[in-house]
């Protein structure tokens, strides 16, 4: 099987650097329908989805493999040596922020930046640190999760199909948006959400870029400072934001953020 | 209708109805929704985010799969939540929402409603679901262990029949001689290999019986009577020191005092491990067969120098067809001796233990607590 079909891989636009995009847990590429674009006039664009999630190849979730960020981690090295022309820009939204410094830390050279959207190295309160989470309220997501079975694999279809200000979103695309197996989804949000990446944060040389909402239950603003602290070569950006996912209830804002970060690379 | 009048409407609507920003707050909620949550609205709008309102788990689902697609779809249909009463107490509800203007502004319109009686069920849908996949996977345990049976007895079949075959040609072979006019002393010897050969085909054959019964009887019938063990253990080991001329076997015993046993299991005991020490040990080295009685009761033990049992032969060595590479000869066992011997032990409320390694050799250790004769 091709990584291509197997990551649903989208490449789009054109220039020297290559841009990749990673969406988060609970969803899949079409969360950067909002921002990706506008690279695409500067960069190659690629757009993938996590295995498990969207249109991604089912057949190649393999349990023992996805039971750690690792083995999404061994898959953003293949697909950044497949589809980048030299060191790659890897935009990571929640998990796949972490998921993209693994890889980083797999390999030597493989990244020239990193624009983390709302990530969190732990999501667990632990001792002074504060994730915003206890271990109790985690598992009380994953028992949601057990008993949403429809949400996840019903996909919520729109009460009414197309967003009257939102023509552009074609009614065959409302049906695939975030469609997640619901035993995939349970194991993703275990392995997301008991995850905890704090000591790898020390050993990232890649410059990053954080990008913090100001108002995120999922990672709250002590985690963008913690995450600052640690991270070698980090540059905070707290935006004006209420959600987790900025990149679609603020595409402006995050797009700045990475914009002036991007060009104080240099790339 | 007036503000008033569509406010009214609104409250007195038998499911709970609300508006809020994009970020979650509240602009409106009406009476129903109030009710279930056991806030006034004045207490929502402009104060409290609906999510909020939702357990840490429907707040993560909120904020990772349904907020973002609701903002990319417009709408979103049958989203299962459970919110939180003021009191502590969870309300299940599905709703929709959509995404609306209101002059300029974007708000989102949530129309919910109770939804205990699916909850309930899906609840139990998860249960039956476990309940089959448990139910699965003992199915599939059942069906391993059947064809483990059966490919056990296909290979059992298979062993018995070649081990049969060689004494019952051998009883042939000397049977034919027999026929044509062979010398007295000739005649002798071939009357007892036809004896000895039987008796190997008759050992084989109660072996295969023991099993039958250790299997499917729940254990090995012994009779428990009192026994002298060690006579028994140096007749037992005179008897095999014949059986195996050119090897050193010898008994020491300790302790003495009565016992309680199977006298002819015990035998039997003895003839399995000094034959397991035959086959498997050092050639030139001293066999010991020890027969102790002391206050934890009573064991017989047999001794071999020679290389260690294999580490992963271990696990599985009271199994039956359990076989080590015998040296030398070309012995060959159905694999139960040990088996059976273990078999005989626990009829004897006993345990068996094995210690094994190249510098001391290989000890087998029968006990036998069972046997201890009742104080009276």
């Amino acid at each position: 099987m091709s990584i291509k079909a197997r990551n649903n891989v989208r490449v789009d636009g054109d220039g020297p650097m290559t841009i990749f995009f990673a969406h988060g847990f609970g969803c899949d590429q079409n969360m950067w329908r909002l921002l990706a674009p506008a690279y695409a006039k500067r960069y190659r664009t690629v757009l993938f989805d996590l295995v498990g999630s969207g249109g991604s190849d089912l057949s190649a979730y393999d349990p023992r493999k996805y039971s750690s960020l690792e083995g999404y981690a061994d898959d953003v090295v293949e697909l950044v040596r497949e589809f980048s022309r030299g060191p790659a820009i890897f935009v990571g939204h929640s998990v796949s922020a972490m998921i993209g410094l693994l890889a980083d830390l797999k390999t030597a050279s493989l990244f020239a930046a990193h624009a983390m959207i709302g990530p969190s190295p732990c999501y667990i309160n632990d001792g002074d640190y504060v994730g915003g989470f206890s271990r109790q309220d985690i598992e009380s997501l994953l028992e949601t999760l057990e008993s949403n079975y429809l949400g996840w694999s019903s996909n919520m279809a729109p009460v009414i199909m197309g967003a009257p200000d939102q023509p552009e979103l074609r009614l065959e695309l409302t049906n695939s948006f975030c469609r997640t197996d619901p035993e995939i989804a349970k194991q993703f949000a275990r392995v997301t959400f008991l995850s905890d990446n704090r000591a790898q944060l020390p050993l990232l040389a890649t410059p990053t870029l954080i990008v913090q909402c100001n108002d995120d239950i999922i990672a709250p603003v002590s985690v963008g400072d913690y995450l600052k602290q640690k991270l070698p070569r980090s540059t905070l950006r707290v935006i004006d934001n209420v959600g987790h996912c900025p990149h679609i209830s603020s595409p402006g804002q995050c797009a700045r953020a990475m914009d002036e970060f991007l060009e104080a690379e240099g790339l | 209708m007036s503000q008033d009048a569509v406010r009214d409407v609104l409250d007195a609507a038998p499911c709970g109805l609300m508006r809020t920003t994009p970020d979650g707050t509240f602009l409106r909620a009406n009476r129903m929704f109030c009710r279930w949550v056991g806030h006034d609205e004045a207490a929502l709008v402009g104060k409290l985010k609906f999510q909020n309102l939702l357990s840490v788990g429907g707040r993560i689902f909120h904020q990772t799969h349904w907020a973002p697609l609701l903002a990319m779809q417009g709408s979103i249909s049958e989203v299962k939540l459970e919110l939180l009463h003021v009191n502590g107490s969870t309300v299940p509800i599905v709703i929709n929402a959509m995404v609306a203007r209101d002059g300029d502004a974007r708000v989102h319109d949530l129309a919910a409603y109770v939804a205990r009686d699916r909850d309930m069920y899906e609840r139990e849908l998860i249960a039956s679901r476990k309940r089959l996949e448990e139910l699965v996977a003992e199915t599939q345990r059942l069906h391993d262990e059947a064809r483990g049976r059966a490919s056990y007895a296909e290979q059992m079949v298979g062993i018995v029949s070649h081990d049969l075959r060689n004494p019952i040609s051998t009883i042939q072979t000397a049977a034919a001689m027999l026929r044509r006019d062979v010398a007295a002393a000739g005649k002798e010897r071939m009357v007892e290999r036809i004896a000895r050969a039987s008796e190997r085909a008759n050992r084989l054959i109660g072996d295969l019986l023991d099993l039958t019964q250790a299997r499917l009887g729940g254990g090995i019938a012994v009779k428990i009577e009192p026994i002298d063990l060690h006579t028994l253990a140096a007749e037992a080991v005179e008897e095999l020191a014949l059986a195996h001329p050119g090897r050193k076997i010898r008994h020491v015993s300790n302790g003495c005092g009565e016992c309680r046993g199977d006298a002819s299991r015990l035998e039997q005991v003895i003839g399995n491990l000094v034959g397991n020490a035959v086959s498997y040990g050092q050639a030139d080295a001293e066999i010991t067969v020890t027969s102790s009685i002391d206050a934890d009761g009573c064991s017989i033990a047999v001794h071999n120098f020679g290389p260690a049992i294999p580490a992963e032969l271990l696990p599985s060595l009271f199994e039956p067809m359990t076989r080590g590479e015998a040296s030398g000869t070309s012995k060959r066992s159905v694999g139960l001796g040990l088996f059976i011997v273990k078999q005989v032990s626990r009829a004897h409320g006993g345990t068996t233990e094995v210690q094994s390694s190249p510098a001391s050799g290989t000890t087998f250790r029968v006990t036998l607590r069972g046997g201890e004769l009742p104080p009276r």
